[in-house]
């Protein structure tokens, strides 16, 4: 990946510096083509003036010697001339072509070359009727023997008065123009100065290619290879899992927002992953959880089986108890009969009945509790059986200093189970209450629905404002025969069997209770639905 | 003089009811199932029965039913050491004129056995 990533963005880069390059090349190229032809034009023009002063001169002095009659002059006159740097030759020939004048005396008689510049600046076909060009073309360049540049120049020379009236009859009046004066000049020097020109401007324009290509390279690598590769190390980094890293903002370029939002994007992986992190732990602890609870649900499931077991086996013995009792109460009774009532042994015979007694209230309240057998299920209203409950105490003796405060919810709460065990429970739940209290005070009750686990469950509320539970008494209260009760008052069943009851249903008891302020007991049984 | 049969499988249970209505002025006659104190009814009328529910063989119930469409006029008390509301308003429903949890005093006894008597 890596490589491949490397490989890509020096392709970007060579493919940079390729096209820039090139462009700059062709630009400089044309540029440096541009400035050379500039410069030969502006020195051919030179040269042109140059030439078209030189022949005006010729002209002048040609004519003033031909008006004086002094022909030979005018050889002297191209000779010296041409003795001039720079003039190759000066001729002067007529019409016709032919060589009247040179500065190479071996030229004079002979024609002039017709298809050169002589001829054909003015006229494009040589013969008797030639045709004419708009405008004469005087000047024109070619190459020397030497290689170098050469002008040429031709200058009509056009009849005037003076010349077809002058005594020396030479020239007809008809005749338009009587000849020609053709320059050569050599333009070697200036060739050179070209050459010269041409050859530091090459090299500025190679010096400028360079130092553009290495600026050019400088300033690729700067805005966009360091940060390419950075960026790259970045995303390295972080496939690696290194979310931590940050990439460097160089610039606020394209490439710098792409660092930016690199960098953001590396902040939202972050922060996700440790989301998801937190969600895997939070399941962990769900799953933990959970497992505690079927735990303790499979705990308690054991713990009522027990209680039921134990509840059998009570009641089976609390049967079997009461008829040797009967023979304990019923015996003593006749013995104290028989002994005169204040006696000693009338006392003796009282504590037997006394403590017989005890122990047949104990029985039945084992009993009572652990009925197992005869009970009919069926749907039951808990406010029903909450208000039986209430009426069948609210006269006695014990509750005559409680007040009760009923809260109940205001439609049946229908649950399935046996009406006299959910109202064994609730006895014992407002019994234990009163007992708390001493007897005085005021119970509140009250019926309401609750969902637990998404299930619907009635929720019963018994709550005192009496002497509450020891802390170290919580965990207990559900135990057969756990009671701080005087042993004629309480049996500890009360709860333990209220607790088997409730499981067997699919319910639940929960206790709250603050030491010297009160207690709670929610009783939950699962609504039936409809 | 009434007589009055016991049927009760504890011989504890028998011995009480015989000594706490001996006082009483009353012939007391026990059985030890249901099988006995039947036969015993045919051998010779009685008054009143006292019967014990939990029975190995026949069960008070089964007795009472059996009582109370042969011997009709003789009443029935149930002792029992093991009663419920239901157990105690069908009984009553049976032909049970009484209905006794053990353990109990022989005044309470004698009561119930005069009050039935007197029926
Ligand atoms: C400056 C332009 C010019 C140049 C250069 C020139 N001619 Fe002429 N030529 C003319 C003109 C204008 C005419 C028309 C008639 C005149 O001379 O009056 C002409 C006519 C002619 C004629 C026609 C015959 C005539 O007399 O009517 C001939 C042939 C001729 N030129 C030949 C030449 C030759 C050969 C050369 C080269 C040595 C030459 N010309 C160079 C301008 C030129
Ligand atoms: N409302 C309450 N306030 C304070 N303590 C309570 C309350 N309810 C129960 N307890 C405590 O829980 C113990 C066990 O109660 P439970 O009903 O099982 O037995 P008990 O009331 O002692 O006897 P029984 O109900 O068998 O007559 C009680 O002895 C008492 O210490
Ligand atoms: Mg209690």
């Amino acid at each position: 990946m890596k490589r491949l990533y490397f490989r890509a963005e020096e392709s970007i880069k060579a493919k940079l510096i390729i096209a820039i390059g090139l462009l700059i090349i062709v630009g400089s190229s044309v540029f440096w083509y541009a400035i050379l032809h500039k410069q030969k034009t502006d020195i051919m023009s030179i040269a042109v003036r140059y030439a078209v002063s030189f022949t005006d001169y010729i002209k002048e002095r040609t004519r003033y010697n031909m008006l004086n009659l002094h022909s030979s002059d005018i050889q002297k006159t191209l000779e010296d001339i041409s003795l001039a740097k720079g003039v190759e030759r000066v001729r002067i020939f007529n019409h016709a072509g032919k060589i009247s004048y040179s500065s190479s005396k071996e030229d004079i008689g002979k024609p002039v070359d017709k298809d050169s510049l002589a001829c054909k600046g003015c006229h494009t076909e040589i013969n008797k009727s030639p045709l004419l060009l708009p405008e004469q073309q005087k000047w024109g360049f070619y190459k020397d023997s030497e290689g170098f540049t050469a002008l040429k120049f031709v200058e009509p020379i056009y009849n005037e008065t003076a010349c077809y009236t002058s005594e020396c009859h030479v020239h007809r009046k008809e005749e338009k123009i009587l000849g020609f004066i053709a320059a050569d000049m050599s333009l070697a020097l200036l060739d050179e100065a070209q050459f010269k020109q041409g050859l530091a401007l090459t090299g500025y324009v190679f010096i400028f290619i360079i130092a553009i290509s290495i600026s050019l390279v400088i300033i690729l690598y700067k805005i966009v290879s360091k940060p390419v590769s950075e960026l790259a190390h970045g995303m390295k980094m972080v496939a690696e899992g290194n979310l931590d890293y940050s990439v460097k903002v160089f610039s606020r370029d394209e490439i710098g927002l792409l660092a930016e939002a690199f960098n953001s994007m590396t902040k939202d992986i972050k922060a996700s992953r440790h989301k998801m992190e937190e969600w895997t732990r939070t399941l962990e602890e769900e799953v933990a959880r959970k497992t505690e609870e079927i735990r303790k649900t499979h705990a308690s499931l054991v713990q009522t089986e027990k209680l039921a077991s134990l509840g059998r086996m009570a009641a089976g013995v609390a049967h079997e108890i009461n008829n040797p009792l009967t023979g304990v109460v019923t015996f003593a009774h006749l013995l104290l009969k028989r002994v005169p009532p204040d006696s000693e042994d009338a006392q003796d015979i009282n504590v037997i009945i006394e403590q017989a007694d005890r122990c047949a209230i104990i029985i039945k309240n084992l009993l009572m509790f652990a009925r197992a057998s005869a009970t009919e299920k069926g749907e039951v209203n808990v406010n029903d059986v909450l208000n039986k409950a209430v009426f069948m105490l609210k006269n006695q003796e014990k509750f005559y200093n409680i007040k009760f405060k009923i809260d109940q919810h205001p439609s049946p709460l229908m649950t399935f189970g046996d009406f006299s065990q959910f109202q064994q429970i609730f006895l014992n739940m407002l019994i234990n209450a009163a007992d708390a209290m001493n007897e005085r005070g005021t119970i509140s009750v009250a019926t309401r629905k609750i969902v637990e686990n998404a299930k619907p469950y009635a929720e019963i509320e018994f709550t005192d404002t009496g002497c509450g539970i020891k802390k170290e008494d919580m965990s207990k209260l559900f135990e057969p025969f756990f009671t701080t009760k005087p042993a004629e008052k309480g049996t500890g069943l009360g709860l333990s069997v209220s607790h088997g009851i409730v499981a067997q249903y699919g319910g639940n008891i929960k206790v709250e209770s603050k030491e010297g302020e009160g207690t709670s007991f929610f009783v939950r049984l699962p609504l039936k639905e409809d | 003089m009434k007589k009055i049969l016991v049927i009760d499988d504890e011989a504890i249970v028998r011995m009480s009811c015989e000594r706490a209505l001996a006082s009483e002025g009353c012939e007391v006659k026990t059985a030890e199932s249901g099988n006995v104190g039947i036969n015993m009814l045919e051998n010779e009328p009685f008054n009143l029965i006292l019967l014990d529910m939990k029975m190995p063989g026949m069960d008070g119930l089964e007795v009472l039913k059996i009582v109370k469409k042969r011997w009709a006029e003789t009443k029935v008390i149930i002792v029992t050491g093991y009663s419920t509301d239901q157990t105690a308003a069908e009984t009553l429903k049976l032909g049970a004129c009484d209905f006794i949890e053990k353990p109990f005093t022989p005044d309470t006894l004698a009561a119930s056995v005069a009050e039935a008597l007197k029926k």
